[in-house]
C-alpha cells in the first residue's frame, strides 16, 4: 500500500480508531492488531511475499530464544551464523542473484571461457533490505548480549512487520523499538499532533517536491543525449531534490504515523543538504542505515582504532557495502566509492567531526564560509547522484561528458518554472525549520492559532493540488 | 483524544471541500477528454478517434441538420477509442437510449480496425483496456471525480493554471487545436508524424478481425436508436500512402459494416483539398469544411 494513495487514506483512520478503541483491552491485543494491519498493509502490494516476512520472523524469534539460553560460545556463534545465512540468503537471492550470475558469466567470457547460465526472473520483494537489516540487528544484539531475547512472539512479529516503517525504514534497532512493544501505549496528544505535522510535511516533500522534480529529471536522464550541458546539470540537481524529497518524505510519513500509534522511531534525515562537508552529510542522510553500518560493520571491523591503513580500508568497505545495499548495479557501487573518496581526506586529516552542530544555529543566515562549504558539499553530492540515477555506468559517464561541453554555458532547454518555484519555498521552510526534528516541528508554534492553521491548510491544499500522477517511492526498489 | 479527532476531521473536511471546489473548475482547458464525461446522455453522436475529435464540429452539424437534440463529439484517440469492447461499452453508457431517431457519424479508417498486440485479436492486451474509457465508470456526471482521480493526466493545479492553452475542448465535445499554421511549422510537424507512423506505428499494426467485429457490433447497436453514417475523414497524401500499405483493401474489409449502415462517404479522394496540422489531423478551418460536407451529405440521404 502506498502512503500517497486513497487506500492508505482509508486504512490509516480505521486502524487508528480500532487501535485506540481496544487500548483498554490489553497490550497483546494491540500488538496483534499491529501484526494483522502490517501484514494487510504489505499484502496489499503482494501477498505472496508475506510468507517471507513470516518465515524470517519465526527463524529469528527461535534463534533469539536459543541465543538467550546458550552459553557455549561456539554454539552461540553458529546460531548467529544461521540467522545471518537465512536473512542474507533471502536478500542475496532476491536482490543479487542475477547480478552475480551476470558478472560471473561476463568475467568468464572475458577470460575466454563461455559458460551458459540463464538469469531468473525474480521479483524483488518490497522492503526486503529494510526488514532484513532490522531483524539482523535483533539477533546480533542478543549475540552481543545487548538485548534479552523476546519471549512474546506477537510483540516480536509486530516489531519485524510494523507497517509504518516496514517497506522503507527507518531501519530500527531492536534495542530501541522492541521494548516499545512491551510497554502499554497511552495516547499522547502532543506526540500525535506533532506526528500529524510530520506526516503533512512528508507528503509535501513526496508529492510536491519529489514527484515534480521526478517529471523533469526523468525526462532529462532518459533522453540525456538530446540535451545541453546546462540542461543536464539541471536534471542532476532536480534528481538530487527528488531523491531527498522522496526518501525523507517517506521517512517523515512513517515516523509521523508511528507517533499516532504512540511509537517513537529514530530520525532518518536531518537536513542533509545543509551539510558543510561530506562527513556531516553522512551523519544527516539516511541516518538509520549509516548508523547500522557503523554499529554492525564498521566497529566490528575495527573502526578507527587501527592505523591509517585500517581506517581507510574500513571506510571503503562501509561505503561500498552501502552502495551495494541500494541495488545490484555497478552504478550504486561507484556511487558508494565516490562518497568514500570524498570522505577520505576528512578522515585522514581528522576533520571528519568538524561540523557536529547545526549550521548557523540561532541565526537566520549562514556565514559566507558556511554558505560556501554547503555549496561545495552540495555540488559533490549532485555529482555522485548522477551515478546513482544513471541506468548504467556508461550512461553516467556519457551524462557527465554531456555536462562537460561548451553547451553548459547555454540556457537550459527545459524550464520547469513551477517546480523551481516550489523548490525555492521548500528550501526556505527547510532552512527556517532546520533546528527541529522535522521542518514543521517548530515553525508556526509561536503564531496565533488561525495563522498556524492557515499555514497547514495551504500546505495540505498544495499537496492535493500537486497530486494526480502518483509515483512509487524510489526506495521501494531497494 | 476526541478533541484531536474532531479538529483533524474538521481540518480534513475543510481542505477536502476546498480541493473539490477546485476540481469543479475543470474545463475545456484542463484536459482533452474531461468534458466528454460530464454531460447528460447524448442522442446524436460523432464517433471515432482523434481525427474525428479534432476534425468534426458538432455545431456545424446542428446548424445544417437542425435535429431536435444537438450533436455531441464522443471521439477520443487511436489509443483510447479504436473499435472494441471498451469503446462500445462507453458508447452504450453515453447514449440516451430513450430516443430512437438519432443520427450517428461513425468515422472509420484502417487503424481503427487494427491492433498493435502480438496477436491482433488478443483483447485482454488491447491498449485501451487500461486507459480512460475503461477506467471511467460514469460518463454522465459533473464533476466527474472518478475520471479526475483515475485518468487526469497532469497535476491538479493545472486545472487552475492550465499549461497547454493550445488545446480547448468545447462543451459539445469538439477538441479545438490552436497550433501554429505557418508552412514551415506544419511541414516540420507533418514530417515528424509521418516518420512516427511509418517507422513506429505501421510495423506494429495488424488487421484485427475482432476489432472489425466490434465495428459491426457498434453499428448494429446504434441502428436500434437511429441511422448510422460511415465516414472516412481525409488525411494528407503521405499518410494515405502509409494507410494503403497497411490496408489497401480497406473498403472491401468493411463492406459488411457499410451494408449495415445507412451510407458510406469516403472523403480521402479529396485529401489534397484540405489542410492538416500534422498530416493526420484536419486544421480547424478544413475541419469546418469537412463537417459541412458530411452534414450536407447526411441531409441529402
Amino acid at each position: 500500500m502506498l502512503f500517497n494513495s486513497i487506500d492508505f487514506a482509508l486504512f490509516l483512520p480505521i486502524m487508528f480508531a480500532v487501535y485506540w478503541g481496544i487500548a483498554q483491552k490489553g497490550l497483546r491485543l494491540q500488538n496483534f492488531l499491529i501484526v494483522i494491519a502490517s501484514y494487510f498493509f504489505y499484502g496489499w502490494w503482494d501477498w505472496r511475499f508475506l510468507s517471507l516476512i513470516f518465515f524470517s520472523t519465526v527463524v529469528d524469534y527461535l534463534i533469539g530464544l536459543k541465543l538467550g539460553k546458550e552459553s557455549v560460545p561456539f554454539r552461540r556463534k553458529m546460531y548467529l551464523w544461521l540467522s545471518l545465512f537465512v536473512n542474507l540468503g533471502f536478500l542475496g537471492f532476491f536482490k543479487y542473484y542475477n547480478f552475480f550470475l551476470d558478472n560471473f558469466v561476463a568475467a568468464f567470457s572475458f577470460c575466454g571461457l563461455n559458460i551458459q547460465a540463464s538469469s531468473l526472473e525474480v521479483i524483488l520483494p518490497v522492503g526486503i533490505s529494510f526488514y532484513t537489516f532490522q531483524t539482523l540487528s535483533y539477533t546480533i544484539d542478543i549475540y552481543k548480549r545487548n538485548l534479552e531475547p523476546s519471549k512474546d512472539f506477537i510483540a516480536f512479529a509486530a516489531f519485524v512487520s510494523f507497517f509504518p516503517q516496514l517497506v522503507a525504514g527507518p531501519i530500527e534497532r531492536a534495542t530501541k523499538l522492541l521494548p516499545q512493544f512491551y510497554t502499554p501505549r497511552k495516547f499522547d496528544k502532543n506526540l500525535a499532533v506533532d506526528g500529524l505535522r510530520q506526516i503533512l510535511w512528508g507528503f509535501f516533500k513526496k508529492v510536491v517536491i519529489a514527484d515534480s522534480c521526478a517529471q523533469t529529471a526523468n525526462l532529462i536522464f532518459n533522453n540525456s543525449g538530446d540535451y545541453s550541458g546546462s540542461t543536464l546539470v539541471l536534471g542532476a540537481i532536480l534528481f538530487t531534490f527528488q531523491i531527498y524529497g522522496d526518501f525523507s518524505g517517506y521517512s517523515d510519513i512513517a515516523i509521523g504515523t508511528a507517533r499516532l500509534f504512540g511509537f517513537k522511531l529514530m530520525r532518518n534525515f536531518a537536513f542533509p543538504y545543509f551539510s558543510r562537508d561530506i562527513a556531516e552529510f553522512w551523519r544527516r542522510w539516511h541516518i538509520s542505515l549509516s548508523t547500522w553500518f557503523r554499529d554492525y560493520l564498521y566497529i566490528p571491523l575495527g573502526g578507527s582504532r587501527g592505523g591509517t591503513g585500517m581506517k581507510v580500508r574500513n571506510t571503503f568497505i562501509i561505503f561500498l557495502v552501502s552502495g551495494f545495499w541500494h541495488g545490484a548495479n555497478w552504478t550504486y557501487i561507484i556511487w558508494g566509492l565516490l562518497n568514500a573518496i570524498y570522505f577520505l581526506p576528512l578522515l585522514l586529516t581528522n576533520n571528519n567531526r568538524n561540523h557536529i552542530e547545526i549550521v548557523a544555529k540561532g541565526s537566520f543566515l549562514p556565514s559566507l564560509r558556511d554558505a560556501f562549504a554547503m555549496l561545495t558539499t552540495f555540488v559533490l553530492t549532485v555529482f555522485a547522484w548522477i551515478f546513482f540515477r544513471a541506468d548504467s555506468v556508461g550512461h553516467a559517464f556519457s551524462y557527465i561528458a554531456g555536462i562537460c561541453s561548451s553547451s553548459i554555458f547555454s540556457f537550459p532547454q527545459v524550464h520547469p518554472i513551477t517546480t523551481l518555484i516550489v523548490l525555492f519555498f521548500f528550501l526556505i521552510i527547510e532552512w527556517i525549520g532546520r533546528e527541529g526534528n522535522h521542518a514543521l516541528e517548530k515553525i508556526g508554534l509561536k503564531w496565533n492559532r488561525p495563522g498556524r492553521l492557515c499555514f497547514y491548510y495551504v500546505l495540505a491544499l498544495v499537496v492535493l493540488l500537486f497530486s494526480g500522477q502518483r509515483q512509487e517511492f524510489i526506495y521501494f526498489q531497494f | 483524544m476526541k478533541r484531536i479527532i474532531f479538529q483533524t476531521t474538521i481540518f480534513i473536511l475543510i481542505t477536502g471541500v476546498s480541493f473539490l471546489l477546485i476540481l469543479c473548475q475543470a474545463d475545456g482547458y484542463s484536459d482533452a477528454f474531461y468534458l466528454k464525461f460530464t454531460t447528460k446522455p447524448q442522442t446524436n453522436l460523432i464517433l471515432g478517434t482523434s481525427r474525428a475529435a479534432q476534425g468534426l464540429q458538432p455545431l456545424i452539424f446542428d446548424a445544417i441538420l437542425k435535429k431536435e437534440a444537438p450533436f455531441f463529439n464522443y471521439a477520443f484517440t487511436l489509443a483510447q477509442s479504436p473499435f472494441g469492447a471498451v469503446y462500445l461499452n462507453s458508447i452504450q453508457k453515453k447514449l440516451d437510449t430513450t430516443k430512437t431517431k438519432a443520427t450517428f457519424i461513425v468515422t472509420v479508417d484502417p487503424w481503427t480496425i487494427c491492433s498493435e498486440t502480438k496477436n491482433p485479436n488478443d483483447s485482454t492486451n488491447f491498449r485501451e483496456v487500461e486507459l480512460a474509457l475503461a477506467n471511467t465508470e460514469n460518463v454522465n456526471v459533473k464533476p466527474n471525480l472518478g475520471y479526475l482521480y483515475h485518468n487526469y493526466g497532469g497535476k491538479y493545479h493545472q486545472i487552475l493554471f492550465p499549461i497547454n492553452s493550445k488545446m480547448y475542448l468545447h462543451e459539445e465535445g469538439w477538441l479545438e487545436m490552436n497550433l501554429r499554421t505557418d508552412t514551415a511549422t506544419i511541414r516540420q510537424r507533418t514530417l515528424k508524424k509521418i516518420k512516427d507512423y511509418r517507422y513506429n506505428v505501421l510495423p506494429k499494426y495488424k488487421f484485427s478481425s475482432l476489432r472489425l467485429q466490434y465495428l459491426i457490433k457498434t453499428i448494429q447497436y446504434l441502428n436500434k436508436y437511429g441511422e448510422v453514417f460511415l465516414v472516412r475523414i481525409p488525411v494528407s497524401e503521405k499518410m494515405m500512402e502509409i494507410e494503403n500499405e497497411l490496408m489497401s483493401d480497406f473498403d472491401f474489409k468493411i463492406k459488411e459494416a457499410i451494408l449495415l449502415s445507412k451510407d458510406y462517404l469516403d472523403l480521402t479522394k479529396e485529401n489534397s483539398s484540405f489542410t492538416y496540422t500534422d498530416g493526420n489531423h484536419l486544421y480547424k478551418k478544413s475541419g469546418a469544411v469537412v463537417s459541412e460536407k458530411i452534414a450536407n451529405w447526411v441531409k441529402s440521404k
